[in-house]
C-alpha cells in the first residue's frame, strides 16, 4: 500500500509537470534581461514585458483578435440562442440537419474552412479580409454557441414560458422576461468560451490574412521567424494570463462549467 | 348552450398534429362554480383545459367565456389563470416578483402594486416570505405562491393542473380546504384536472369524468359515487364487482341469471364491495382469499357468476379460507349502468 | 414542446443558413474540385497522383502513425492520471482537475513555442545532457517527429484525461473492491473490470485526441518545420507555396473524411451509451 500511497502523487505530480511545465517555462522567460529566448533567463526584467506595449503590429493584431473574439461570439450568440430555442422547445421539422449543419465547423479543421472561404466567398464575392475573418470566427464558434446554450435551456423548466403568457406577456415578451435571465450563466458561459476559442484559433484565419489584416496568433508566429527574442514569450504570458483570469472569474461568478 | 351556462365548449375538437386528442366535445360550466376533469392519464382532460387557457390550439368548434367567442383569442388576453402541476414559478424572481408579474404587465405600479401583491400574499398565507426565492420553498408553499399569483389577476376563470397530486397527505388537506376557501371567497370559477377520484369528491361541485377525449358522465360527487352510469365510471370510483347484462339477463358460466324484472333496461349493474350481502342470499361462493383491514375485512370469493369482491364488518364472525358462503347482490342497491365497455 | 413550425423555422433558419453559406458549401465545392480532372468530368486521378508521390505517402503516414500513438500514449498516461485524480479528497480533487484543464485556456501558439525552449539546440535538454556528459555535441530534438510527438501529447493530453476521469467516476463504486475480494489482482482489475467499465470514456477521449492531433497545425508547423509535414502543414504548403489547389483539396478531403469516421464513431458509442442507460431506468 505505500509503494501506491507514493505511486499516486507521483505520476500527477509528472502529468501536471509535462502539462503546465513548458507554460512556466514561457513565464519565466519573458522577465529574462537577455536578448535571446531562454531558460534559466539570464537576469531580471521587465523590458520584454514593456516591449510588447511598443510593437506596432502586436497592437493591430490584438485589437483584431479582440474584434474577431467579442464580434465572432455575438454573432454567433444572436443566431445561436433563436436556434438553440427552436430545437429545444419546438418540434422543429428536420431539427437533425439543422443541427448538423450548425455544428459541422467544429469537426472540419480550420485550415479547410480558411481556405475554402478564400477561394469561393472572398475573391468570386470580393469580399474584404476583416469581413471574411469575422464570418469565419462567428462559423467557428457557432458551434459551441448551440450547444452551450441549448444545454442551459435543456435544464430550464419550459412552462414557466406558459405560465408568463397566462399572466399577460406576449411569447417574444416572456422569453426576455423569463427565460433569458434563466439562461444568462449560459449565455455568459458560451460568450466566453467562444472568446477563448476564437482568440487562440489559428488554422482558420491562415489564409485570411491582408497586408496590416493579421490575427494576434498569427503575428505572434511571423514575429517569431524573424525576431527571436523573448517579447513573444512576454506575450504569450499576458495572453495566458488573461484567458485564465476570465475563465477563472466565469468560474467563480457563474459556475462556468456546469455549461461547459 | 343554456343561459346560466359562463363557460363553454361547443364541438371543440383538439388534436396533437394529426393525432386526434380530444373529439366533439360539449361542456357548459355556470360562474363560480367548482368542476373536476376526472379520468386516467391520456383521457383528454390536461388538453382540454390547456385549450382553455389558450395554450393549445383548437382545430375545430367553440370556446366562449362570459358571452364571448374566445376561440381564437391569444392565451395572454384571455383572463384565465393555471397553476401549473409543477408551480412553473420564475425561478430568478423572489416571491413577491412572482406575484406582481402579471400585474406589472397590467401597468398597475406604486402603492396599488403593493397594495395588491401584499394581500395576495397574505391571503396564502406567504406575507413573510415575499424575498424568498422559489427554490428555498417547500413545494405547499410554491404552490401557494403559484395560487397567489394567478389569483392577484382576478381571472374569470382558475384552472389547476393536478393541485394535490404533488403534496403529501397532511398537506393535501390543508390544500383542499384552501381552494375552497378562495373559491368561497371569491367567487372564481375553478376547474381543475385529476387522476384521483378521492380528491374530485372531495373538492369538486360537479364532476366531469372523461375517457378517450370524451366525457362519460357529468355529475354532483353524490351522482358519480353512487350514481355511476357506465361501467367506466363505475370502476374508477370503485365498483369492484361490475355485470354485464344482456336484454336484463347476466351471463354466467353457470347459465342465465335472469334480473330483468328489477332492471330491464340497464346494461349492466354495478356493486361495490360494501353492498354486497355475505352470510345469506341465492347465490354461493367459496372464500379465495381475505384481508383484514382495521374496521373491516375483504373477501374475494369464487362463484359461478365469477370472482366476487365483498366487504364486511369486521365486528361480524371471520370467514376461514376455503368456507362456502351464501351471498346476495341486492339488486334495488346495485348503479344501474345504461352503457357498458 | 410548441407546434408552431413556421415559427420554429424563422428561429432555427438563420443560423442553419448562415453555416450552411459561409461554411458548408465552400467546403463542399473546396472538396469536389479534387474530383475534377483538367476537361471537367469527374475523376480520381488526383487521388491517385497524391498517393503515388512517395512524398505525399510518408506525410501521409505520419500522420496516422502520429496520431495513433500520441493518442494510445495518452490513453496509458490518461488512466494513470485519471485514476490518481478521481481517488483524491474531494478539495484536492477539484483544484488537480483545474491544473489539468489550465492548459486548455492557453493559446497554442504559446504552449508549443515553450517546446522551442525546451527541446531547442540551446534548450534545457540540451544542457542538461551536455552539463551530464550524456551527449557531447546538442541532439537535433527540435523539427522531428519526436519533437511533434511531444508537442501533440502535451496539448491533447487534457481532454483524455477529463474523459475518463468522467468514466472512472461513473464507474460503480463497488466494482474494483469486488474484484479485488475475488482474487483479482491489479492488471487483472485494470483489463476486466476498469477497462470494460470505461471504454466509452476511452473513446470519447480518444476520439478528441485522434481528431484534434489530424487538424493541429502550429505544432506540426512550428516543431516540425518545413521537412516534417504533417496533413495539415503539407495542405499549407501545397497553397502557399505551389499553388496546387487539387492537392489541397485532395487532403482536405482526407483530413475530413478521417474526422468524420471518428466522430460518428463517437456518436455510435454515445447512442449506443444512451440506449443502456434508457434500458437500465
Amino acid at each position: 500500500m505505500t509503494a501506491q500511497r507514493l505511486f499516486i502523487p507521483f505520476i500527477l505530480f509528472l502529468v501536471i509537470a509535462f502539462l503546465i511545465g513548458p507554460f512556466l517555462i514561457i513565464v519565466a522567460a519573458s522577465f529574462s534581461a537577455g536578448e535571446t529566448l531562454a531558460f534559466p533567463p539570464q537576469g531580471f526584467s521587465l523590458r520584454w514585458i514593456a516591449k510588447v506595449f511598443t510593437v506596432e503590429s502586436f497592437r493591430a493584431s490584438f485589437g483584431m483578435s479582440m474584434f474577431l473574439a467579442i464580434g465572432g461570439t455575438a454573432a454567433a450568440l444572436i443566431l445561436g440562442i433563436p436556434a438553440s430555442y427552436a430545437l429545444s422547445r419546438y418540434k422543429l421539422p428536420g431539427a437533425e440537419i439543422v443541427r448538423t449543419v450548425v455544428s459541422a465547423p467544429i469537426i472540419v479543421p480550420g485550415i479547410i474552412v480558411g481556405l475554402a472561404l478564400l477561394r469561393y466567398i472572398v475573391v468570386p464575392f470580393q469580399v474584404g479580409i476583416t469581413l471574411a475573418l469575422f464570418l469565419a470566427h462567428t462559423a467557428l464558434v457557432l458551434p459551441y454557441a448551440v450547444r452551450v446554450v441549448s444545454a442551459s435551456l435543456e435544464n430550464l423548466r419550459s412552462d414557466i414560458e406558459e405560465a408568463a403568457v397566462l399572466l399577460g406577456s406576449s411569447r417574444l415578451g416572456a422569453f426576455f422576461r423569463v427565460v433569458m435571465p434563466n439562461i444568462r450563466g449560459g449565455i455568459l458561459s458560451a460568450f466566453i468560451l467562444g472568446f477563448v476559442t476564437s482568440f487562440n484559433q489559428v488554422p482558420v484565419s491562415l489564409f485570411l490574412s491582408g497586408p496590416g489584416v493579421r490575427t494576434m496568433p498569427i503575428d505572434m508566429i511571423a514575429y517569431m521567424e524573424i525576431v527571436f527574442d523573448p517579447s513573444v514569450a512576454a506575450l504569450s504570458s499576458l495572453l495566458a494570463f488573461m484567458s485564465i483570469g476570465i475563465v477563472f472569474a466565469a468560474e467563480r461568478f457563474l459556475g462556468f462549467s456546469r455549461y461547459v | 348552450m343554456s343561459d346560466a351556462s359562463y363557460l363553454s365548449l361547443s364541438k371543440l375538437t383538439l388534436a396533437y398534429g394529426d393525432t386526434p386528442a380530444v373529439p366533439d366535445l360539449d361542456l357548459d360550466i355556470r360562474k363560480g362554480e367548482l368542476i373536476a376533469l376526472l379520468g386516467p392519464s391520456g383521457c383528454g382532460k390536461t388538453t382540454t383545459m390547456r385549450a382553455i387557457a389558450g395554450l393549445m390550439p383548437v382545430k375545430s368548434g367553440r370556446v366562449s367565456l362570459d358571452g364571448a367567442d374566445i376561440t381564437r383569442v391569444p392565451a395572454n388576453k384571455r383572463a384565465v389563470g393555471l397553476v401549473f402541476q409543477s408551480y412553473a414559478l420564475f425561478p430568478h424572481l423572489t416571491v413577491y416578483e412572482n406575484v406582481a408579474f402579471g400585474l406589472k404587465l397590467k401597468g398597475m405600479r406604486g402603492n396599488e402594486l403593493d397594495a395588491k401583491v401584499q394581500s395576495g400574499l397574505k391571503s396564502v398565507g406567504l406575507s413573510t416570505f415575499a424575498n424568498r426565492r422559489p427554490a428555498e420553498l417547500s413545494g405547499g408553499q410554491q404552490q401557494r405562491v403559484a395560487l397567489a399569483r394567478s389569483m392577484v389577476m382576478e381571472p374569470k376563470v382558475l384552472l389547476l393542473d393536478e393541485p394535490l397530486s404533488n403534496l403529501d397527505a397532511r398537506l393535501r388537506l390543508e390544500m383542499r380546504t384552501e381552494l375552497q376557501r378562495v373559491q368561497k371567497e371569491t367567487g372564481v370559477t375553478m376547474i381543475f384536472v385529476t387522476h384521483d377520484q378521492a380528491e374530485a369528491l372531495a373538492l369538486a361541485d360537479r364532476i366531469v369524468v372523461m375517457k378517450a377525449g370524451k366525457i362519460e358522465q357529468i355529475g354532483s360527487p353524490e351522482d358519480i359515487y353512487s350514481r355511476p352510469t357506465s361501467s367506466f365510471v363505475a370502476d374508477f370510483v370503485g365498483f369492484e364487482n361490475i355485470f354485464q347484462l344482456d336484454q336484463g339477463k347476466l351471463q354466467t358460466s353457470a347459465g342465465l341469471v335472469d334480473l330483468s324484472s328489477h332492471a330491464p333496461s340497464a346494461a349492466g349493474l354495478a356493486w361495490r364491495p360494501r353492498m354486497v350481502t355475505l352470510g345469506s342470499g341465492p347465490y354461493r361462493g367459496t372464500v379465495r382469499g381475505t384481508s383484514f383491514a382495521g374496521d373491516s375485512r375483504e373477501y374475494l370469493l369464487d362463484t359461478k357468476l365469477g370472482p366476487i369482491k365483498a366487504e364486511v364488518d369486521a365486528s361480524q364472525p371471520a370467514h376461514a379460507l376455503g368456507a362456502e358462503l351464501a351471498f346476495d347482490l341486492p339488486v334495488e342497491r346495485a348503479a344501474l349502468l345504461s352503457r357498458f365497455g | 414542446m410548441f407546434q408552431n413550425r413556421a415559427e420554429a423555422l424563422a428561429l432555427a433558419l438563420p443560423a442553419a443558413i448562415f453555416a450552411a453559406a459561409v461554411f458548408l458549401v465552400p467546403v463542399v465545392i473546396l472538396l469536389s474540385d479534387g474530383f475534377r480532372n483538367p476537361t471537367g468530368g469527374w475523376s480520381v486521378s488526383a487521388y491517385i497522383e497524391f498517393f503515388s508521390n512517395p512524398l505525399n505517402q510518408a506525410v501521409f503516414l505520419r500522420t496516422l502513425k502520429l496520431g495513433a500513438l500520441v493518442t494510445v500514449t495518452a490513453a496509458v498516461i490518461g488512466y494513470a492520471a485519471a485514476f490518481a485524480i478521481v481517488n483524491l479528497e474531494p478539495g484536492m480533487k477539484g483544484k488537480v482537475t483545474g491544473l489539468v484543464v489550465l492548459p486548455l485556456m492557453i493559446s497554442p501558439v504559446a504552449r508549443t513555442y515553450a517546446w522551442i525552449v525546451i527541446l531547442g539546440r540551446t534548450g534545457i535538454v540540451n544542457e542538461a545532457f551536455q552539463a551530464l556528459g550524456l551527449t557531447q555535441a546538442p541532439l537535433r530534438i527540435l523539427f522531428s517527429e519526436t519533437a511533434i510527438f511531444i508537442g501533440l501529447l502535451q496539448l491533447f493530453l487534457p481532454l483524455m484525461i477529463i474523459s475518463l476521469i468522467s468514466a472512472l467516476e461513473n464507474m460503480p463504486k463497488d466494482a474494483v473492491p469486488a474484484a479485488r475480494v475475488l482474487g483479482a489482482n491489479w492488471l487483472q482489475v485494470f483489463w476486466k473490470v476498469i477497462l470494460p467499465l470505461t471504454k466509452e470514456g476511452l473513446v470519447i477521449g480518444g476520439t478528441l485526441v485522434f481528431t484534434g492531433c489530424l487538424t493541429a497545425y502550429i505544432t506540426p508547423a512550428i516543431l516540425g518545420g518545413s521537412k516534417v509535414l504533417m496533413l495539415e502543414t503539407l495542405l499549407y504548403q501545397q497553397v502557399s507555396v505551389s499553388n496546387n489547389f487539387v492537392a489541397a483539396s485532395v487532403i482536405a478531403f482526407i483530413l475530413i473524411a478521417m474526422s468524420f469516421a471518428a466522430n460518428i464513431l463517437l456518436k455510435r458509442v454515445a447512442t449506443a451509451r444512451n440506449k443502456q442507460r434508457r434500458a437500465a431506468a
